[in-house]
């Protein structure tokens, strides 16, 4: 069932939807609609586990970090007993705007329009007039911010506006042993370089999403540099090598592109390399240790990127990670946030390395990311017109590609790298919430 | 400090860094690149950190380890060599771009032949058919190194670091330089 208020020419383009994705059909009126935008706002993000932070962004007691989810505004905060909690960035009294600022440490927030105190952890402690204006009434209890549900993974700290969810351990659904590869850089695991690099982009957010479910296609003509300059150690003739793994019906996936003839780990410093081996499973380094792209996503907007610049053309050159969350805004408009996850353990020469490397490719002045949102806000703009309502997308790659059935990691596997096969899952998955009855 | 004055910086030298910045600057407008590259010491850094909106008094605003550029002059190439391509999509057509280079103020160092030049820097961007143009506003701050006889006109940026007043940037990208 759609939403009240959504129109029948929708409605019925979803109910389409249902059967097209399965046989590799999308259209492409939902990269840049307001309906689908207010679908996606009231159903899918109201419900889904939306990533907020990383735990190495407030360390200390008292450190936060203002992030949303939808158009929340959202407090993540490590409180005075280093337990991690979150609440609404409103004031209870009248909803003034507790934090004004991205980042910061506190023990206390004190509202700028009548002065409501509440503990970092949300908890109302300080009324003006208390007895005075509400002759001691108020049940403080009552009042204190509004909680958000959180919990974490490997550092990630991510929350739900649904108090109903299944856990997050469920919603991620095994997918975790995708995102140990970005998680658990080295014996001491990741950390972010520094806070993320934000923007704004006339783009819709599900491109980005569907490009980094493992988009293997689009690099060697997208990032063409790369491969003709020798900054990419890919070769047009073996670039569709790899895998693409997804989780069914939790649309989170990965592509993982080999390059023929390179070492384990290449563009890890040796001393890191050796670590992967403490800090992943045997199944994780059979698939992992291959790999030299490894471009996921947790549903429903949370991405990452593993792979090497090489400065030197031919060379391994050098591994750097990203993180990055794709912020809608409005329909085909969103807000970037880029962050560079570094091995805790790594030496501080090779932690500046990779964070140069990630700087040349990613970020809003990367060579790489500059490229994809060129073609992300034209594929966004085209979406939007009228002529194309009605238009399909074909989703057919891999159609007919065997599941592999000794694949060593969870979910369903296919080869070669370069396919569709993910995208449907990511499609299908977005329809369940889309048409789910909230 | 006060308004600490620029005294001990003659004339002549304050003129010639003027006017290798406005020269500097129009090799970017007019897209020659390799030309811009050769303003740069071959130990140059180029670098624009991450603005982050913090709380008055805060220790910093500009974060001293996030960047959008933390480049050197041999990734400040990369970047060349790839516009040099016809396939730097982000560039394809190219922006048309104007660099204000205003309110410059210059200050000895402890080198006597580096000086360090600060300046505003408003950059208009032009793309397409698109209507709105990109502006980008940043304070720069300029380490320059007196170039050797016949090198250049006369100066090498040794550091330039840039940092941009928005936040939260209103461009989908920063495929030009600042
Ligand atoms: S709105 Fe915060 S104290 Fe009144
Ligand atoms: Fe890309």
């Amino acid at each position: 069932m759609a939403a009240i208020g959504t129109s029948e020419g929708v409605q019925r383009m979803l109910a389409d939807m249902r059967e097209g994705v399965l046989q590799g059909r999308v259209p492409a009126r939902i990269f840049n609609d307001q309906e689908i935008f207010d679908l996606e706002r009231d159903k899918l993000f109201s419900t889904a586990w939306c990533f907020l932070a990383h735990e190495s962004e407030i360390p200390k007691n008292g450190d936060y970090v203002v992030r949303y989810i939808a158009n929340n505004s959202i407090i993540v905060v490590r409180d005075e007993h280093g337990n991690l909690t979150a609440s609404l960035n409103m004031c209870r009294h009248r909803g003034n705007m507790m934090c004004k600022s991205e980042m910061g440490n506190a023990s206390h927030f004190r509202c700028s329009y009548h002065g409501w105190v509440y503990k970092n952890s949300g908890e109302l402690i300080g009324v003006p007039y208390f007895k005075e204006g509400y002759e001691g009434k108020l049940d403080r209890k009552q009042w204190g911010l509004v909680k958000v549900r959180i919990d974490t993974y490997a550092g990630l700290i991510f929350g739900t506006l649904d108090p109903d969810a299944p856990s997050l351990d469920e919603y991620l659904g095994g997918f975790q042993f995708y995102l140990d590869i970005y998680l658990k850089q080295g014996a001491g695991g990741s950390e972010v370089h520094g806070p993320p690099d934000h923007w704004v982009a006339e783009t819709d957010w599900k491109i980005c999403a569907e490009n980094f479910s493992g988009d293997g296609y689009h690099t060697p003509v997208a990032h063409q540099f790369g491969f003709h300059l020798g900054y990419f150690p890919s070769s047009g003739a073996t670039h569709s090598e790899g895998w693409a793994v997804h989780i069914p019906d939790k649309g989170h996936s990965i592509g993982l592109g080999h390059t023929p003839g390179m070492p384990p780990f290449f563009g890890y410093p040796d001393q890191l390399v050796e670590q992967m081996r403490a800090s992943l499973s045997p199944e994780q380094m059979e698939v992992f240790s291959k790999t030299r792209t490894a471009v996921g996503s947790v549903f429903p907007n949370l991405s990452f990127l593993i792979q090497p610049f090489s400065l030197v053309p031919g060379e391994p050159g050098v591994r750097f990670c990203t993180m990055r969350l794709w912020h809608p805004i409005g329909p085909g408009r969103m807000e970037m946030w880029s962050w560079c996850l570094v091995p805790k353990d790594a030496s501080d020469e090779y932690k500046e390395e990779a964070y140069k490397a990630y700087t040349l490719a990613f970020g809003q002045a990367g060579t790489f990311e500059q490229d994809d949102f060129e073609n992300w806000t034209r594929v966004t703009r085209a979406a939007g017109s009228t002529a194309v309502r009605g238009v399909e997308f074909p989703y057919v790659m891999g159609l007919d590609r065997p599941r592999l059935d000794d694949f060593p990691g969870p979910g369903y596997a296919v080869s070669p790298y370069v396919t569709d096969t993910n995208f449907r899952n990511l499609w299908s998955t977005w329809l369940d919430y889309l048409t789910r009855e909230v | 400090m006060g308004l600490a004055t620029t005294r001990g910086v003659d004339r002549e030298v304050r003129e010639s860094i003027r006017e290798f910045l406005y020269l500097e600057s129009l090799a970017l407008d007019e897209r020659r690149f390799r030309d811009w590259l050769e303003a740069f010491a071959e130990d140059a850094r180029y670098e624009i950190p991450v603005r982050v909106t913090r709380e008055k008094f805060s220790e910093w605003e500009l974060s001293p380890t996030s960047r959008i550029f933390d480049d050197t002059k041999e990734t400040l190439e990369v970047r060349v060599k790839r516009l040099e391509t016809d396939f730097a999509w982000s560039e394809q057509p190219p922006s048309r771009t104007r660099h204000f280079i205003t309110n410059i103020v210059v200050r000895p160092t402890d080198e006597a032949d580096e000086f360090l030049a600060l300046s505003n820097c408003l950059v208009y961007r032009s793309r397409g058919e698109e209507t709105t143009p990109s502006l980008f506003s940043a304070q720069r701050r300029d380490l320059l190194r007196r170039a050797d006889e016949g090198d250049g006109c006369g100066w090498l940026i040794v550091h330039r670091w840039a940092a941009l007043d928005q936040a939260v940037v209103n461009a989908h990208n920063m495929s030009i330089f600042i």
